[in-house]
């Protein structure tokens, strides 16, 4: 345990705990923002929609090792290539979840928000977005933690972060400096679930939650 | 008044029109209702008049202005809206589903929620009891009231409703459909009603307008005269066989010439003055007897108005119209 | 914790005594597409069958967990909350860590810990999808099934697996699609397969070794993917089958 404790008094074990979340919350927040835009841009049509979804899931699919390593000769080694890797990771749940989830908004809410004269935009903002926010939190998520556990492979791409730690104890030969490494972004990952999964809740609608209250009831 | 002059709408890639060349006027305070089998062009009809749907021939007229002469959604936030399901936004309170169009209008919070709570008075909904509530929480009716409420916020002179009675049960439906008819007395809009019931078109409208398969125009007529003089043998099996006994349900016993009722009334079975004629037909038949003992409420012995007979049922099912009470 | 007396940490590094031939250094291009000629039968082929045989063990294992602890989840409701959250802390456990923490309670390098790690992954994904498979099954269904006789067991295997198969099949897609990536990882404690190609490339700056890995991995899950997402098709043929367009 001591030998545990050790290493998390490290001075470079706090830099690089820093550099774990920097990678963590810049990736998710510019998956973010790149696959909302995405989302709205394809909002309109049904077969962009269709093709964002299947781009997303193929996404999905892809291993992240897999993403940072198949960057590595693109752009090579460091901190912002791993960032650029992770980013991509982080787009395809939100995407998915939030052209699935702006899509399913009941037609006939839809309907009615036109036929009372609301404007595209005025529909996108006062009726799609609240209503799919639910949803479109549950994508942001799964990507934020996927990000997180990801951002341990950026070691292997010269990005640092607690990655650096696990390998570190395999490279010396001492597990207890893996299982620092481990710890932390064990740690990481579950604050972040536990997180957002608040957030999600605090996002969803009071009207939503007791409609989804209501279906369950059935 | 709301003017159809030539209006066709084709939509891209079909060879057929939905609806072809329709023109007719609808009144200043009339309920009109659009009518027929499914895909007949009604819905599309309507929802040419607020432009989510546009006309690829003619042109709708309202109140003589041309409903293209401003942008579409300037022109939904002037006519009131409501459909079947309703539509209402899930996310948002009962006051803020029917402040939705002040709103967009820019009213103050203070009207939009004084609004509000009238609006729900109206509908018989107690806002104190329901303004904070969400859709969720409410039954199919208490919803389809919340979606009339809603559609008549801003005070449009127009409305559009589609089957706006049609996702709940027949009990609701017709007391749903008795509280409009009872509201619109007062508010006197002119409201373009779209139903695929015909008996609910009977009820609802001031004028029917038949449409049949490819969008055509077959009637457009009071009841009365749809059911007395079917224009074609389409709109006579469409009102259906026993469109004389439709005709009866028209009118009220109340309304009708009355013959005394001299000799022993106590045999006789008892007839409502607030009945429809069908009413009485069933009542006077089901009891073996040939006339029935007119009454009015609150009065079922002594204190009759006369008497009604199988006779004058019959005259009135084959002679001339009655007017509507 | 307190089992790691002994951290078999000393046989860690085995990854890094190269197994590759190591002529090749000397770059020729970017890919080297004569190593790979070379090299294909006897590296790449073995280290893409071994990822496919380690995802298939573990997917079977976790099923064979997964279906009869979801059948009882949806039996006795009680269950679910605990199951989900249990198997959802492992989901949320990155497979990084988690093949430490297999390590450092005493499992040694090699493909039991890969295994294990691999089977706790799908273990959520597979539980939640037989539940709300078995879900779907309208009770009227279940109803008119229990009024023509059959029993429990007949109306459990004949009417509600089938019926909720597509979804469990739906499950199956993601956690293939996980297990898959997840196993690339697994090479680093000695899971094999297409990870090895990976990090041996990396650790020796050997681009032509580990984009082969990559590219492959992702091919693999890429196709995985899209054979489950036919299967899950054809297994339903009543929810493509309704009137109409849609």
């Amino acid at each position: 345990m001591d030998r545990i404790l050790d290493v998390f008094q490290r001075r470079d074990f706090i830099a690089n705990f820093i550099i774990h979340i920097e990678l963590s919350v810049l990736a998710t927040l510019f998956g973010l923002v790149i696959a909302m835009l995405v989302a709205i841009l394809v909002n309109r049509s049904d077969t962009a929609s269709t093709i964002a979804i299947n781009i997303g899931n193929i996404g999905r699919a892809v291993p992240s090792l897999c993403i940072l390593v198949l960057m590595l000769p693109i752009a090579g080694l460091g901190f912002d290539n791993a960032l650029f890797a992770l980013t991509l990771l982080a787009i395809s749940p939100i995407l998915i979840n939030a052209v699935v989830g702006l899509r399913q908004v009941n037609a006939q809410i839809i309907d009615a928000a036109r036929g009372m004269g609301l404007s595209g935009r005025q529909i996108l903002s006062g009726i799609q977005l609240p209503i799919a926010a639910p949803i479109i939190f549950a994508g942001i998520r799964t990507s934020a933690v996927q990000v997180v556990a990801s951002a341990t492979l950026a070691t292997f791409i010269g990005g640092g972060g607690l990655g650096d730690y696990i390998v570190e104890g395999f490279q010396r030969g001492d597990i207890y400096i893996s299982l620092a490494g481990a710890l932390a972004v064990a740690f990481l990952a579950i604050i972040t679930e536990v997180g957002f999964g608040t957030l999600q809740r605090t996002f969803t609608p009071k009207g939503l939650r007791l409609a989804q209250a209501r279906a369950r009831a059935k | 008044m709301i003017e159809f002059k030539g209006v066709s709408k084709t939509y891209p890639g079909m060879d057929t029109p939905v609806v072809r060349d329709l023109s007719f006027t609808i009144e200043d305070g009339e309920i009109c209702v659009l009518v027929g089998p499914s895909g007949c062009g009604k819905t599309t009809s309507m929802r040419m008049i607020n432009r989510l749907i546009e006309p690829t021939e003619g042109e709708i007229l309202i109140d003589g202005q041309d409903n293209t002469s401003m942008s579409g959604t300037q022109l939904r936030r002037k006519i009131g809206y409501a459909i079947q399901q309703t539509g209402l936004f899930p996310h948002r309170t009962i006051a803020d589903n029917i402040g939705t169009v002040p709103g967009l209008l820019g009213w103050d919070k203070a009207r939009i929620a004084s609004r509000a709570d009238e609006l729900l008075d109206l509908v018989g909904l107690a806002p104190d009891q329901y303004r904070d509530r969400y859709p969720a929480e409410l039954s199919g009716g208490q919803q389809q009231r919340v979606g009339v409420a809603r559609a008549l916020a801003a005070d449009p002179p127009v409305m559009l409703m589609d089957e706006p009675f049609g996702a709940v049960d027949p009990i609701t439906r017709d007391r749903l459909q008795n509280e409009f008819l009872h509201i619109q007395e007062d508010i006197k809009k002119t409201i373009v009603f779209v139903t695929h019931d015909i008996d609910e078109g009977i009820k609802m409208g001031d004028k029917i307008a038949i449409l049949k398969e490819g969008g055509i125009l077959a009637q457009y007529d009071t009841p009365e005269n749809i059911l007395v003089k079917p224009a074609s043998e389409f709109v006579q099996s469409f009102v259906g066989g026993d469109r004389v006994l439709k005709r009866l349900s028209l009118t009220r016993v109340g309304d009708v010439d009355l013959e005394p009722a001299n000799g022993n009334g106590n045999a006789l079975p008892r007839i409502n003055a607030e009945w429809t004629l069908r009413d009485a037909l069933s009542e006077i038949i089901g009891a073996g007897a040939d006339r029935g003992l007119v009454v009015t409420d609150g009065e079922s012995n002594g204190g009759s108005r006369g008497a009604i007979t199988l006779d004058s049922i019959r005259k009135i099912s084959h002679g001339a119209v009655v007017p509507r009470g | 914790m307190d089992s790691a007396d002994d951290p078999p940490t000393s046989t860690l590094a085995f990854l890094f005594q190269a197994e590759f031939a190591s002529e090749e250094q000397q770059q020729k291009g970017f890919i080297d597409w004569e190593w790979l000629g070379e090299n294909f039968t006897e590296d790449v082929v073995p280290a893409f069958l071994q990822h496919i045989y380690l995802c298939a063990v573990a997917l079977a294992i976790a099923l064979a967990i997964s279906l009869p602890l979801g059948i009882l989840a949806a039996r006795y409701r009680g269950l679910y909350g605990p199951f989900t959250a249990i198997t959802g802390f492992f989901y949320t456990i990155p497979s990084f860590a988690m093949f430490i923490f297999l390590l450092a309670i005493g499992f040694s390098v090699g493909v039991t810990p890969a295994i294990i790690a691999l089977v706790l992954y799908s273990l959520l994904i597979l539980i939640r999808n037989v539940v709300t498979g078995l879900d779907s099954v309208p009770p009227e269904t279940k109803d008119a099934a229990r009024g023509m006789g059959l029993t429990d067991r007949q109306i459990l295997w004949r009417v509600e697996l089938p019926l909720a198969l597509p979804v469990i099949v739906a499950g199956m897609r993601i956690a293939v699609v996980t297990v898959i990536g997840i196993a690339v990882i697994a090479s680093y404690i000695g899971g094999g397969g297409l990870g090895t190609l990976i990090f041996s490339g990396i650790t020796r700056n050997f681009p032509t070794l580990y984009v082969t890995g990559a590219v492959l991995a992702t091919l693999l899950a890429i196709s995985a993917d899209l054979l489950f997402v036919r299967t899950e098709r054809l297994l339903s043929p009543w929810a493509h089958r309704t009137r109409g367009a849609r």
